[in-house]
């Protein structure tokens, strides 16, 4: 469970991130955060991994304030909480599977690690990751040559060697084009399902928001402004969020033209 | 059909047209200057006697003495082998050096600007300097002339690959401060495979400059082939001279030839 207890964050050059905010997501849930680029929607998700530091309030995570971790700590919570990318993230030049075993590192000494000496289950569990997002056939590929869909699936088998019990990702599909976009989307759900991992994700697109989540946080200027069942919503929700009417481009689309998917 | 016009230039300030012209001149007068103060000889350069010894010297070059080959060889092959060890040190040894000047490896501004003077500095000593100091503290021969040029080739090897740490995509080292991993395994897995080609590269790029750098070394005694050149060129035996020229123009361009090929590939 993830709680955040009256958190703000203030960065350095004074703008705020996070104003009170003040939620609590429950194992298991498939959260998604909407609002406009600046709405605090990445601030919020990096906050749950500490890759940005609130400066107020208290943020649990399974009933463990993490804002005072340091190293050791820290580095245990970050494999605890996966986290994937707008643009993937992956080392360019490393094949698929180095990309992918590279999830294991948190759990994996330095030593083992820097000699390649994985496990035989961590091996066939970073395979495992790949069927699962069905791109094993690409395990000994370099990362650069696949597409923008197929790198973001790697970075999903990434995520799932590492074994987490939160998924957080942060626009995960504004590089996408539509049909991959509904894709990637897709595998976040079935492995939300799957292994009950919570999962929160950052999108911009309504219709994609209304389509997976079970749950909508909508966020204006730092603040959570709606917090509701993803049943609840509908364009005029959206409207209030994003104080103005909805246009085309928070419209991703593309839903039809998908068929390859679990 | 339409005619289409181009819209007109912009028309240039006065104030720049004022200064480009005063550049111009400037220039013209610093020209002027140094051609008038170093009164060249032309008297000399055109006389007999120059015309004479190009007459003697420029044909013995173009008919090199091919029973000196062997002697030739053996020392391009210490020079090669001189090049090759001193960059080898540097391309290890600049690697710190390299972190330690990045930007966005140490944070530290004070010690980053350090790091970078460091190898400023270090680039400022030519080779032949170099290599002298060690000729006089460890007496004449081949590992002088080693360590003259893997102590230079530090300074430029160590500016390049901190150029190339600072051009590397820090969000993959984002992604694995996310998923966990602790320092060492971020060097290793986030940071070292995007910057290990461009170090291979630029580590024979460099090792291409230590052969032409290496070859002249032996004139102040650091070994290699320019021992030869500098007994040679006394004893005024330029059919000598011209084999040794013809041996490193050719070891030159084979090299530079497969350094290339070699660099194409890796990147």
């Amino acid at each position: 469970m993830i709680e955040f207890k009256d958190l703000s964050l203030v960065y350095p050059n004074g703008t705020q991130g996070l104003k009170n905010v003040n939620v609590k997501i429950n194992e298991g849930e498939f959260v998604v955060i909407v609002g406009l680029s600046g709405a605090g929607k990445s601030t919020f998700i990096r906050s749950i991994n500490r890759m940005v530091t609130p400066t107020h309030g208290e943020l649990l995570v399974d009933d463990e304030n993490i804002l005072k971790y340091k190293g050791n700590d820290l580095r245990k919570l970050r494999t605890k909480v996966g986290m994937i990318f707008q643009n993937y993230n992956l080392v360019k030049r490393s094949t698929v599977m180095k990309n992918v075993i590279s999830g294991r590192l948190g759990h994996t000494g330095t030593l083992r690690s820097i000699l390649n000496l994985y496990k035989k289950e961590d091996m066939a569990l970073a395979y495992e990751s790949l069927k699962r997002v069905n791109i094993e056939e690409k395990l000994y590929s370099r990362a650069d040559q696949l597409s923008g869909g197929q790198q973001q699936r790697v970075s999903i088998a990434r995520v799932l060697t590492q074994q987490p019990s939160v998924v957080l990702a942060d626009e995960p599909v504004a590089s996408l084009d539509p049909p991959t976009s509904h894709q990637v989307m897709k595998y976040l759900k079935k492995i939300n399902r799957e292994d009950n991992i919570t999962t929160i994700v950052n999108l911009h697109f309504i219709d994609m928001a209304m389509e997976y989540a079970d749950r909508i946080i909508g966020m204006r200027s730092g603040e959570i402004v709606f917090d509701g069942p993803a049943s609840e919503v509908n364009e005029k929700t959206f409207e209030e969020i994003y104080g103005r009417p909805i246009k085309e481009d928070d419209i991703r689309g593309g839903k039809d033209d998908n068929e390859q998917t679990p | 059909m339409n005619e289409i016009t181009v819209p007109p230039k912009p028309q240039k300030s006065p104030t720049k047209i004022v200064r480009n012209i005063g550049i111009g001149i400037g220039l013209l007068a610093l020209y002027v200057w140094a051609f008038a103060t170093i009164e060249i000889p032309w008297g000399r350069i055109f006389s007999e006697r120059t015309i004479a010894n190009f007459d003697r010297v420029i044909p013995k070059l173009f008919s090199p003495d091919f029973t000196f080959a062997e002697k030739v060889l053996n020392y391009m092959m210490e020079t090669l082998f001189i090049a090759f060890t001193g960059s080898f040190m540097a391309a290890i040894l600049a690697v710190p050096f390299g972190f330690f000047a990045a930007s966005n490896i140490n944070r530290n501004p004070f010690l980053n600007t350090m790091g970078k003077w460091i190898l400023n500095a270090d680039r400022t000593f030519p080779e032949i300097l170099l290599a002298l100091i060690f000729v006089v503290a460890i007496g004449p021969g081949a590992f002088a002339g080693v360590l003259a040029i893997a102590i230079h080739s530090v300074g430029m090897l160590g500016k390049l690959y901190s150029e190339v740490i600072e051009s590397i995509d820090m969000h993959v080292v984002e992604a694995m401060e996310a998923n966990g991993a602790n320092k060492v395994q971020i060097f290793f897995y986030g940071i070292m495979p995007q910057v290990i080609p461009e170090f291979l590269s630029y580590a024979i790029y460099r090792f291409e400059i230590d052969v032409r750098a290496s070859s002249i070394l032996g004139i102040i005694g650091a070994g290699g082939i320019g021992t030869l050149l500098v007994i040679s060129s006394r004893n005024r035996n330029w059919d000598e001279v011209g084999m040794i020229l013809l041996v490193i123009i050719i070891f030159v361009s084979i090299i530079d030839y497969i350094s290339t090929a070699i660099r194409k590939r890796i990147v």
